[in-house]
């Protein structure tokens, strides 16, 4: 008898143990706030040093100081956590009010088409945000249905830009005379000379984003806004076979076989560049904002950046954006906080530390060099040019890219076969999201 | 022994009916116990499994969006997939790399320490080279991974480096190049792997009886004859073994891949599980990653299967043998 009843007691326990389990599962992946109103959940991803966390610690402060019954939880994702979870963690009810995330089609556009983030149309014209943020900032905030970008509905919030320029090692264009290009047959004349003295001048990467965004450079170079707006927009059907696209992917297979770009460089990640660059090994990188920081911290010679020769529009967009979980408890709380992020005294703090506002003024700024950038910047958003990231338009065509150019490096396909792969990819890309 | 099978059938049928008896109250008894087994199996293979099929017949994009129906046209689509086909083509090198190499050479090894270092520097010798072999398979896959992406980078790496120093012009691009990239991936497969077989055999060559091998050397066997009378019959069950489980994990390897390549360059180093998840997340075509993913699940069973029913009859002849 007695040992029946262990026998159930241990059968109860084996029942109940899983159950325990899930509970503490459910508990420790934190996370959510009450409905209460009185907290608000922010997850981002960026570094307390950074410009960005250092402008939205000040944010806090200033929602703080506003809502003194609100309690504020700041939880610090990665980047990849988020990236690639947040289509799962979202459909849950233990959300953050506010969360960091990545823009584009592939990314906040899928997130929108799935009903997991909250359209936010109605704050962004009632609270000015539509007034406040320039044009072509402004296409990243907005996603159709279908999820692709440019009109809609808004659904995230920038608070910063980015773009890619080229960086120079001005000591050893100084060594080798030669002037820091102004036109791209300086840029070309510039290579061949670094190339003529034994130095291999382009820093690049073939296994990262770095050498996609050389080709598009090279793609912006011989395209105009319209096959953009095709590329990027859906606007119209995109030929990969036409002048701009042959034309680049030419002159990059051109740069390769004039050994421009070390022909080892397929594996290399984006941080073997970087400190390539940083090391003096290569004297030109053509690279994105994101590492301009690292630059004045590290590099010990004397450096400059400046925009692609000849160039009117530039890879580039806003940075990451602000987006409001669809099942998040405090959401007029959420949209208090993003206005706050876009007041003078936070796009300041990003400003001074080269996190390039984009509700800012860089006449404010002191340091020389970050001004020179961010002055860059803000040419660009002048012209409207701001061109995005070529593996933006579908999602999964960052891998394409990649393993696309990585054949061009290699010098396993001609330029055709690499726009055949890339059209394909796009084209079964394009079709996976009209039909939703 | 034909009189015994003879002299037995009369009593059998009692034993068996009152074994049977015996059993099934039991059965009852141990219910309990296999529960949390039966729950655990429920949660974490079989809903998600079930899940999995369900998903794998639709065109999704996750989260809230749409489930639309799709029948099987995710499977038709994987049959005209060319990187579907690369990555199972692929799964054959993990085979051999994660399963063939591993247990020859993990055998010699298991050998060598046992018979020769051992015998010769004592048995703590020979544990503490067991112990290096296994290192590699202590080590977190992330850790190992980046590790040999320093070794191997092209430019900066310790291999080509040091090859470039002692005079060689254009070291190869281990990484880098499809010729290259998934030899070298198998190599540091190999390298992971080794420990397991070792350790395992070891242990199964300390099972194996020494009077065995004294009888053998008294009728004058050589060591390779002994080897190949005595040992290798004698592990069979732990080759079994290895087999059986490298062979699953050669077919759903992700981490060392996710680390090393990402299945690159130009797609030459994909493997299934890979390309699921590139499906699954990156493209957020759910139905066509849980395709992959099934397509997977139904491999790796059938090929256990078919290990573990040679393994039963195998292990049936040894028995009718004896």
């Amino acid at each position: 008898m007695a040992s029946q009843r262990k026998r159930y007691v241990a059968g109860a326990l084996a029942l109940a143990l899983p159950l325990a389990l899930a509970a503490c599962g459910g508990d420790s992946s934190g996370g959510g706030g009450g409905s209460d109103g009185d907290t608000l959940t922010v997850w981002h991803y960026e570094n307390d040093d950074s410009a960005m966390g250092q402008a939205w610690a000040k944010a806090i402060d200033i929602f703080e100081d506003e809502h003194p019954d609100v309690t504020v939880t700041v939880e610090n994702q990665t980047f990849e956590q988020i990236q690639k979870n947040a289509k799962i963690f979202l459909t849950g009810d233990d959300v953050p009010d506010v969360m960091e995330y990545n823009k584009g089609n592939a990314t906040a556009g899928q997130l929108a088409s799935q009903g997991l983030i909250t359209p936010l149309t109605e704050e962004a014209d009632s609270r000015g945000w539509a007034d406040t943020l320039p044009d072509s900032i402004q296409t990243t905030a907005m996603y159709d249905e279908q999820g692709l970008m440019g009109s809609g509905d808004w659904y995230g919030v920038p608070n910063y830009g980015e773009f890619v320029g080229v960086y120079y090692n001005q000591d050893m264009l100084d060594a080798a005379g030669i002037a820091q290009p102004t036109t791209f047959d300086e840029f070309e004349a510039a290579l061949a000379t670094f190339k003529a003295a034994g130095i291999t001048p382009l820093a690049e990467a073939g296994a990262e984003y770095p050498l996609g965004q050389l080709w598009y450079e090279l793609v912006l170079h011989y395209g105009d806004r319209d096959l953009i707006d095709d590329y990027q927009l859906f606007a119209d059907d995109v030929d990969f076979q036409n002048e701009a696209f042959t034309q680049a992917t030419e002159k990059l297979d051109e740069w390769i076989k004039a050994g421009y770009i070390a022909s080892d460089s397929a594996a290399l990640t984006a941080e073997d560049m970087g400190v390539s660059f940083i090391n003096g090994t290569y004297p030109i990188m053509v690279s994105g904002s994101w590492w301009f920081g690292r630059l004045v911290e590290e590099i010990p010679f004397t450096w400059t950046q400046a925009l692609f020769p000849d160039n009117t529009m530039h890879p580039g967009s806003s940075g990451n954006l602000w987006v409001v979980p669809e099942n998040a408890a405090n959401k007029d709380l959420a949209y208090d906080f993003i206005d706050i992020t876009l007041r003078p005294e936070v796009q300041e703090i990003l400003g001074q530390k080269g996190g390039l506002p984009v509700a800012g003024d860089s006449s404010a700024i002191t340091d020389e060099k970050t001004k020179e950038m961010t002055e860059n910047f803000e040419s660009i958003l002048d012209e409207d040019g701001l061109a995005f990231y070529p593996d933006w338009p579908v999602p999964g065509y960052y891998d394409v890219i990649v393993s696309e150019l990585q054949s061009l490096v290699n010098q396993s396909k001609s330029p055709s076969e690499v726009l055949d792969g890339l059209s394909t990819a796009y084209q079964d890309g394009k079709t996976d999201l009209l039909e939703g | 022994m034909t009189t015994v099978d003879r002299a037995a059938p009369p009593s059998e049928p009692r034993t068996r009916g009152t074994r049977r008896g015996r059993r099934s109250r039991d059965w009852v008894g141990y219910l309990p116990y296999l529960l949390p087994g039966l729950i655990a199996f429920t949660v974490v293979i079989l809903i998600p499994f079930g899940m999995n099929i369900w998903y794998s017949l639709h065109k999704w994009k996750g989260g809230n969006a749409p489930l639309r129906w799709y029948g099987l046209g995710n499977y038709t689509d994987l049959l005209a997939d060319e990187q579907f086909w690369t990555s199972f083509r692929n799964s054959i090198a993990m085979i051999l790399a994660m399963v063939v190499v591993p247990t020859l050479i993990g055998l010699l090894l298991a050998t060598t320490l046992f018979d020769v270092l051992g015998k010769r520097f004592g048995p703590r010798v020979a544990s503490v080279l067991r112990a290096t072999y296994y290192l590699p398979q202590i080590l977190p896959v992330a850790v190992a991974g980046v590790l040999w992406n320093w070794i191997l980078n092209s430019q900066t790496g310790a291999v080509n480096v040091v090859l470039r120093e002692i005079g060689v012009a254009n070291p190869p691009n281990w990484l880098g190049s499809t010729d290259t990239a998934l030899p070298t991936v198998m190599l540091v497969l190999i390298w992971i792997q080794i420990g397991y077989p070792v350790v395992i055999f070891m242990s199964a060559l300390q099972r194996v009886d020494p009077e065995l091998y004294e009888a053998a050397e008294l009728d004058g066997a050589g060591w390779w004859h002994r080897f190949r009378a005595i040992t290798i019959p004698q592990i069979k069950p732990e080759t079994f073994v290895i087999t059986l489980t490298c062979t699953v994990a050669a077919l759903k390897v992700f981490g060392p891949i996710y680390v090393l390549t990402r299945g690159g360059p130009e797609s030459s180093t994909l493997v299934p599980s890979y390309y699921s998840y590139l499906n699954f997340f990156d493209k957020s075509k759910v139905g066509y990653g849980a395709a992959i993913a099934n397509v997977l699940t139904v491999l790796i069973i059938a090929i256990a299967v078919v290990i573990m029913v040679l393994q039963a009859r195998s292990a049936r002849r040894e028995e009718e043998g004896r």
